[in-house]
């Protein structure tokens, strides 16, 4: 039905005690306000997930309205300390994904505030009302705009001769004298790929093996992504390790998916490793060359010589984007993912036993590999990886879709780092930033 | 007597074929990545030697497609066609290996379209059969196949015809591809545009030892026996160590072709989707009951070798694996069907 006046539809999430109380008090104090808003009542806005705020979009809401008690009101003393947490992120997240930030909004309104709720609505109303309906259904490309292109400029890879082989030797020394005296029945390290330029997974359980690992710049992968797995062999498991593959195994513990006695980690001081011919773009400001972890650490690393992170100018240049080029920017790539969760599946910290998108009731994420499936997974990895992930280079590496995933990860990083001093993988008896919280934690996007 | 296309006519023998055609799929570069697409202008082909990052099997076989909409209401429900909108298709730059993999799509979507039909089931899927009618497929043979690829250790080559309805295979000291029909399609398009293309003697016979000399793996044999009796035999478990359990294999795969169906909607109505599985999954053969009879990731990697190497055989007397190499050269941790092939029967 095609109307000359647009009537927005927004969907209200509040909480129980607080901002429902205060719309019930707003209508039996007759007070007046656009009947555009649908209220889904929920116990307390620590438990209205993101993933709400994702649906009522991915089903064609125009605007999104969460509210709940002030801070220091909880009913459930904490739930809104936490939920302001989540959303400072998750708001991040689908301002940089595209969605026009004017469409979500966040208020504290009480049992006591009618008035403000009446208000609220009429002014949330309203400027969805002026800002007129999405320009484009979940995950469908904004018609007419052009996707714009990042480019990026290949850093030369270069390690001091003579790095690689003298590691090598000293690693497979170790992984011997390992399997060896039976400290570990299994030792997880590389061997050369079939591929030219290759490196692979090698896992190995007796000494006489251990001459097939290798050591060198191909050693891309994140090995840490087996750390949890119950190894094939009897007996405990030798990790090969660099730097920001360790830092995965600090997430690991952080979160009790293993203990620290459960693995041996062969730590190698890095020089980056390659990607495409060149310096993988993550590792071309790394600061963090040698493993803080690892029971030996192998070799020595220099600084890097690049002193600017290149993702970060690719994150700024999409930042400069309108929200609608934005969008399109992100479907172009999502368009192209075939859901085969190779991104999942090669992610040492995505460690559900049961992934959220094989669930089908309720079903978050629409299955088929198509613009609403493709863009609300994408989404929900981010999220969930959001103040965990640490920036392994993993997911990238392994779409076969080359969909550029670790600019959305690291995007989440800078937001985390910014609004909680937090960097995932650094210290092992942290509390992870949202299973904790601030009285102060700021809070300016909220009404 | 074979026919000939001069380098530089093929842009105006593609765009005639394109004027003629709904929709003309090609290679064209997209973000570093070389894909299947609906080109507007033939420029943007590209006809760079290897191989794109996946098939062009979802021109027939599509990522998802709707089977069904229904609107709910009132306690009734109402259906709804999907749309097919594609309508006649051209499908440029299919290498030899693709198009044979065409073989194990109409074995399984098209059985009664196959030249033995006491060996077809009667199932047909009706999307697919639609699709592959209007569908012409014009190969191109591989100059230089890549470090992945291995169609001759499977049989093929990288000159093959099999699957294409014409084959062009470029002969670049001569400035011209060798064009063959293969089919009446290929006769049809040969003749609609017989002012492009002339006579020659030239034969593809050189081109095809050279390309063949490129391909470094070495040949599977035996393939279909030994594995029948291999399901406990070689050491999956430590084969199939690294694999991480996604689907990227059987996705780029020309041959892959299992999907699920869900339904996809909210209270109102929605749509019954059939979209790509993959038997790398979990949940692929996951039980309500919780049980897995696959319950381990070797198991779900020994089912693709043996599916590809001998149930298809076995039970529609087709090739599984056409040898592009896609799924080595894709997979996060290099699991090389090939060489697992060559390990387990040699």
């Amino acid at each position: 039905m095609m109307s000359d006046t647009f009537e927005p539809k927004i969907v209200a999430f509040v909480c129980n005690w607080c901002t429902y109380t205060g719309a019930d008090l707003a209508g039996t104090s007759r007070m007046q306000y656009p009947a555009n808003v649908r209220i889904i009542k929920l116990p307390c806005t620590g438990r209205i997930s993101p993933l709400f705020i994702m649906k009522a979009l991915e089903q064609g809401a125009d605007g999104v309205l969460v509210s709940g008690c002030h801070p220091g009101d909880c009913h459930y003393t904490a739930g809104n300390y936490h939920a302001r947490r989540k959303y400072t992120i998750f708001r991040e997240m689908l301002h940089f994904l595209g969605v026009e930030p004017e469409r979500l909004f966040f208020s504290w309104v009480s049992a006591a505030e009618g008035r403000k709720w009446a208000d609220l609505v009429a002014e949330v109303t309203d400027t969805v009302r002026r800002l007129g309906p999405r320009r484009s259904a979940w995950g469908e490309p904004v018609e007419g705009i052009a996707a714009p292109r990042l480019s990026a400029n290949p850093v030369p890879f270069e390690a001091p001769a003579g790095t690689f082989a003298a590691q090598a030797e000293a690693m497979r020394e170790k992984a011997k004298a390992l399997l060896a005296g039976g400290e570990v029945g299994t030792v997880i390290g590389y061997e050369q790929g079939t591929l030219p330029g290759t490196a692979r997974p090698a896992f190995v359980s007796t000494p006489e093996e251990v001459d097939r690992l290798v050591w060198n710049e191909h050693c891309h992968q994140n090995l840490a992504v087996y750390a949890a797995r119950k190894p094939a062999k009897p007996g405990k498991v030798a990790l090969v390790v660099k730097p920001c593959d360790e830092r995965s195994l600090v997430g690991l513990l952080q979160e009790n998916r293993l203990a620290r006695e459960d693995v041996v980690l062969i730590g190698m001081a890095c020089h980056g490793v390659q990607s495409e011919g060149a310096l993988a773009p993550r590792c071309a400001a790394c600061q963090t060359r040698t493993p803080a972890l690892a029971d030996p650490v192998i070799g020595e690393a220099t600084p890097p010589t690049a002193t600017a992170d290149p993702r970060l100018e690719q994150i700024a240049r999409i930042e400069q984007m309108a929200p609608a080029e934005r969008w399109n920017f992100w479907q172009g790539h999502f368009s192209r993912c075939l859901k085969c969760y190779a991104c999942r599946a090669a992610c040492s910290l995505c460690t559900c036993e049961r992934c959220l998108a094989e669930k089908a009731q309720p079903r978050w994420i629409p299955a088929p590999p198509d613009g609403a499936g493709n863009l609300s997974w994408h989404a929900v990895r981010a999220w969930h990886l959001a103040g965990r992930c640490v920036d392994c280079g993993a997911c990238s590496a392994a779409c076969p879709a080359d969909i550029p995933l670790y600019l959305l990860n690291l995007k989440l990083a800078q937001v985390v780092k910014d609004a909680f001093d937090y960097e995932a993988g650094r210290d092992p008896a942290a509390a992870p930033p949202l299973t904790t919280y601030r009285e102060d934690d700021a809070q300016e996007f909220i009404r | 007597m074979a026919k000939a296309l001069r380098t530089e006519a093929l842009l105006d023998f593609l765009r005639a074929v394109q004027q003629d055609a709904r929709r003309l799929v090609a290679p064209v570069e997209e973000d570093g990545l070389r894909l299947f697409r609906a080109v507007d202008r033939v420029e943007e082909i590209t006809l760079a030697e290897g191989n794109t990052r996946w098939s062009f099997k979802e021109v027939l076989f599509p990522r998802s497609e709707a089977l069904f909409h229904y609107r709910l209401s009132g306690g009734s429900v109402a259906l709804q066609e999907p749309d097919q909108p594609e309508g006649e298709t051209v499908v440029f730059g299919a290498r030899p290996c693709d198009a044979a993999g065409l073989a194990v799509l109409d074995a399984v979507f098209a059985p009664n379209g196959r030249p033995d039909p006491d060996q077809a089931p009667e199932h047909e899927d009706p999307f697919y059969r639609r699709r592959r009618a209007q569908t012409t497929i014009i190969g191109l043979a591989c100059l230089e196949p890549g470090p992945a690829c291995f169609c001759t250790a499977v049989g093929l080559s990288p000159t093959g015809t099999a699957g294409s309805d014409l084959l062009l295979t470029p002969l670049p000291d001569q400035g011209v591809f060798l064009a063959e029909a293969v089919t009446e399609k290929g006769e049809r398009l040969l003749a609609a545009h017989a002012h492009l293309f002339t006579d020659t003697d030239d034969t593809k016979e050189q081109a095809t030892r050279a390309a063949e000399g490129r391909i470094q793996r070495t040949a599977l044999s035996g393939v279909g026996g030994p594995l029948a009796t291999l399901f406990e035999a070689p050491p999956w478990e430590e084969l199939a160590a690294r694999c991480l359990g996604c689907g990227a294999c059987a996705f780029v795969c020309p041959t892959c072709h299992c999907f699920d169906i869900v339904d996809e909607g909210n209270a109102a109505g929605g749509s019954r989707c059939k979209f790509w599985d993959s038997c790398g999954f979990a949940l692929f053969t996951a039980h309500t009951s919780g049980h897995n009879p696959r319950a381990t990731q070797p198991a779900r990697f020994r089912q693709r070798v043996l599916h590809k190497f001998r149930y298809l055989p076995e039970r529609f007397g087709v090739q599984g694996c056409v040898g592009c190499g896609r799924c080595i050269a894709t997979c996060p941790v290099n699991m090389d069907i090939q060489e697992v092939v060559a390990k387990v029967t040699g």
